[in-house]
């Protein structure tokens, strides 16, 4: 990392920066170093092989489908208004953060052998079977948790549109393809590279949904692979080694996307809700329809799947849920806090570089967040873990490394949100702080904090919702201290409960809906 | 939870949240209380949870033992021996819990676990038992559970339901993450031998999916996805115990069943050996015994007095029970799964 020139002290930004990569070097250097005892070559075996080549196509395929139909959506929604449009924005939110293991059982009671769709397909007196294992179940779980998410960052997005921008539509009376091309495309285009990375490590890193849905080990994940080095054959270089392949894979895939396609943002500004003038088009209002159609069709099923939970609501309410929902609070709010202080200050670190010309750098800060989705968590904890033993004990422990690696894992999201706004703050006030001399938290808090306030408060619900739907990294260090609400409704179901799992599975997701609707009204889009 | 949680400064510290503080403080106790000893067991989880034995395990033990039981969970067996890897000397655990016999070399390797020293007597184990580091607790057999009402006639040997193209549809747990899923593959070694690939091959089309662990296969068997589920014998008595439920049935195979035993052991590095050797002894006794049956839906390894409940009267009783010694499983772990991913990626 290039350090700043002159006499200036580093950027907070930079501090963070240094922190993560230190973090997971550390991590990784720990796993190597308890691993002497044990040497292990990494054969990238003719499996190892397969399932790379199977990760890069699902990945791609994910990321590509999630991002055509997340932009179809946003651009419908930011053209239509309906009754219920910010109910199916919250829903939107509600399903990016959405357990994988209660993804997985949706996909299963909508579209499984005895599912909804195969209960249908029964009544309309038809014969084929629907089957979701295999790419159908992986594809449709990535795209629901995926599109959803870019819906919401795209729409973010348009929403921060230049006000001038529209005015000038307006007066030289753009039709409904300039506007698409002139307004629309280029604000899609600036947030799809950021944007398909973090999905693309999003389905590339997937553990649950590839190895439950995917239908046997020829549909795997190196983090399975991983996982399995990590956990069963207590095998630490081997994990240490595949995950540095992993980070390998994603960097060098990241720095090729942000190469491919670099762009400074445009200057977005505050805007009174605008009219647009596409609105009226007949066409584009049949394709809207379709679009939501078929956006609700993907979306609402597996939302509505979790219903089935309600039955068992009443007998999972009890003391020890209670005890469960407070530490998943506490975890989420302070995950989601770091997350969003490490976002400020590394899209901090990235504007200041932009601000003096050094867009390499600039971009390098823009990468880092997704890049740290590369490391596996398990590999991650057990380094840090390592690291700390002997130091404290193993709880105590859980409970410093449950909310850093949470809140590692919901930065990327906290800054696709916090950047842009960091940028338009920038932009409108920063030659004028720069000349009163503003600098640090004073600027941020006299010049950046009006333009944050709002962009923040949904980039920490949307961290609170992603960390308090987290199992990963639970099941090493959970127990009778440390019982999330996802950690429960693993023991239930460990204990036949299916039902009561089913029931904390809908509080996972009523939360998160809860926060996606409190994050919906504070964007404002 | 009956065990009084206590929250380090630490932990507090790194917090710094009173919210979770107050949650978890517990009233300060006197100092005579504090003299008792305490005895550290980790488990999994479920064994600890709401429906778990764990709780009134932890009662009788104290009423005995005048020392207070604490209980650490991870999810699982395998996250149980992976923290206790990444813990290694430094572990608070006196006694663990839960790991069963395919860990047990694994377990052994850390040179975490000291010899019990105890001679347990008569079992009411298939096998005789002869570890000097681990004791089993309760044991079953893995079998296949399936669905009467939908599955009319379920093969009657492993051999026809890998091999019978025609057969039932099956939902697995996968070998590389689950101790059933494990168990199955030696299973599959014990009868096929040599042509245990090939029967792999047979039998992959009509595996609807192999899941991390086991409750993701029972739940996906549970909503309709497959006819047929491995999980252990003793599970219709689940069924027909809590939820009157009695069309669930374990399928008895020709060959014989493979052991799923559960074990414990104490560690070398525990401050109070006495007190976990107690444990270990009143793991055998009844207290401990007749939670087993109906806590964790599984065979205690010693009877208790009053025997087995009325639930488990009509599960299938296997012939033979394999069990391989665990330095052989240890040995072939890695060949095994090998063989399996070829065999099921062909």
């Amino acid at each position: 990392m290039r350090r700043a020139a002159g006499l200036r002290a580093p950027h907070p930004g930079a501090l963070v920066a240094l922190a993560l990569a230190g973090l997971a070097a550390a991590a990784f250097g720990a796993l190597i170093g308890a691993a002497q005892d044990r040497p292990s070559v990494l054969a990238l075996d003719a499996y190892l092989r397969r399932i790379l080549v199977f990760s890069l196509g699902q990945a791609a395929l994910s990321t590509v489908l999630s991002l055509v139909l997340g932009a179809a959506l946003a651009l419908a929604l930011a053209r239509r208004r309906f009754p219920g449009r910010s109910l199916a924005l919250a829903a939107l939110g509600a399903a990016a953060v959405m357990p994988a293991i209660v993804v997985v059982f949706s996909v299963v009671a909508v579209y499984g052998r005895s599912g909804w769709l195969a209960a249908g397909i029964e009544a309309a007196g038809l014969a084929p079977r629907p089957n979701p294992f295999g790419w159908p179940g992986i594809l449709v779980a990535h795209v629901f948790l995926n599109a959803t998410l870019a819906a919401r960052v795209f729409l973010d997005a348009l929403s921060r549109a230049p006000a001038e921008h529209w005015r000038l539509a307006a007066i030289l009376g753009f039709g409904p393809r300039a506007t698409f091309a002139h307004l629309d495309w280029p604000i899609l285009k600036r947030e799809a590279p950021g944007l398909a990375g973090l999905v693309f490590l999003l389905c590339f890193t997937s553990f649950a949904i590839v190895l439950t849905l995917g239908g046997g080990p020829g549909k795997a994940t190196l983090e399975v692979a991983i996982f399995s080095a990590l956990r069963v054959e207590l095998d630490f270089a081997r994990a240490a080694m595949l995950a540095g392949l992993q980070l390998a894979i994603c960097l060098s895939l990241t720095l090729l996307l942000h190469w491919a396609v670099t762009q400074a943002p445009v200057a977005p500004t505050e805007r009174l809700p605008i009219a647009r003038p596409d609105c009226a088009d007949p066409r584009l209002r049949l394709l809207d329809l379709v679009v939501l159609a078929l956006g609700g069709a993907l979306v609402l099923p597996l939302l509505a799947a979790t219903l089935e939970g309600a039955a068992a609501l009443p007998r999972v309410l009890d003391g020890d849920l209670a005890r469960a929902a407070t530490t998943s609070v506490t975890i989420a709010l302070v995950s989601a806090a770091l997350a969003c202080a490490m976002a400020i200050a590394l899209a901090g670190a990235a504007q200041a570089a932009r601000e003096r010309r050094r867009g390499r750098l600039a971009a390098a800060y823009d990468v880092l967040p997704a890049l740290v989705l590369a490391i596996p968590p398990f590999a991650l904890t057990a380094g840090l873990f390592l690291l700390l033993r002997g130091r404290v004990g193993a709880t105590e422990a859980g409970f410093v490394l449950l909310p850093l690696v949470n809140a590692i894992g919901a930065l990327p999201f906290a800054y696709r949100f916090l950047a842009p706004a960091l940028a338009t703050s920038a932009e409108r006030h920063g030659r004028l702080a720069a000349l009163l001399g503003l600098t640090g938290l004073r600027r941020l808090a006299i010049v950046d904090w009006p333009v944050l306030r709002r962009p923040l408060a949904g980039a920490f619900a949307f961290a609170a919702a992603l960390s308090f739907g987290d199992f990963g990294i639970v099941a090493l260090f959970g127990g009778a201290e440390l019982r999330t609400l996802p950690y429960l409704l693993y023991e239930r179901l460990g204990a036949y409960r299916l039902d009561e799992a089913a029931a904390i599975g809908l509080l996972l997701v009523a939360a998160a809906f809860a926060l996606s609707a409190f994050a919906t009204r504070m964007a404002r889009c | 939870m009956h065990t009084p949680l206590r929250p380090s400064p630490a932990m507090r510290l790194a917090l710094g949240l009173p919210v979770l503080a107050a949650a978890l403080a517990t009233p300060p106790t006197p100092a005579a209380a504090q003299e008792r000893p305490t005895l550290t067991v980790y488990t999994y989880s479920s064994f600890v949870g709401r429906y778990g034995p764990g709780e009134a395990i932890a009662e009788r033990f104290e009423a005995a033992c005048g020392c207070d039981l604490e209980w650490v969970t991870a999810d699982d067996a395998g996250s149980l021996l992976g923290r206790l890897r990444l813990e290694g000397a430094s572990t608070r655990a006196d006694v663990v819990l839960g790991l069963d016999m395919n860990l047990a070399a694994q377990a052994r390797a850390l040179d975490l676990f000291a010899p019990h020293g105890i001679a347990p007597g008569p079992l009411d184990m298939p096998v005789a038992w002869q570890d000097e580091t681990f004791l089993p607790y309760d044991w079953g057999h893995l079998a296949f559970v399936y669905d009467t009402t939908r599955l009319e006639t379920p093969p009657e040997s492993l051999e026809a339901l890998f091999t019978d193209p025609e057969g039932p549809s099956v939902v697995l747990q996968d070998p590389r993450t689950s101790a059933p899923g494990f168990g199955l593959l030696l299973w599959s070694s014990a009868v096929f031998g040599e042509g245990m690939a090939d029967a792999w091959a047979t039998l992959t089309p009509r595996v609807v999916t192999f899941t991390t662990g086991w409750s993701e296969a029972y739940g996906l068997f549970l909503e309709g996805e497959a006819d047929m589920v491995l999980s252990y014998s003793t599970s219709p008595a689940y069924h027909r115990s809590v939820e009157d439920e009695t069309r669930y049935e374990a399928a008895r195979f020709a060959e014989g069943h493979y052991l799923h035993v559960e074990i414990a052991g104490a560690t070398r590095t525990t401050d109070t050996p006495e007190l976990a050797r107690d444990f270990l002894r009143f793991m055998l006794d009844d207290g401990f015994q007749s939670l087993i049956p109906e806590g964790n839906w599984m065979y205690p390894a010693r009877l208790p007095e009053g025997g087995l409940p009325e639930s488990f009267a009509g599960l299938i009783e296997p012939g033979e029970a394999f069990l391989f010694d665990s330095d052989r499983v240890s040995a072939e772990r890695r060949a095994l799964i090998d063989a399996w991913l070829e065999a099921t990626t062909r």
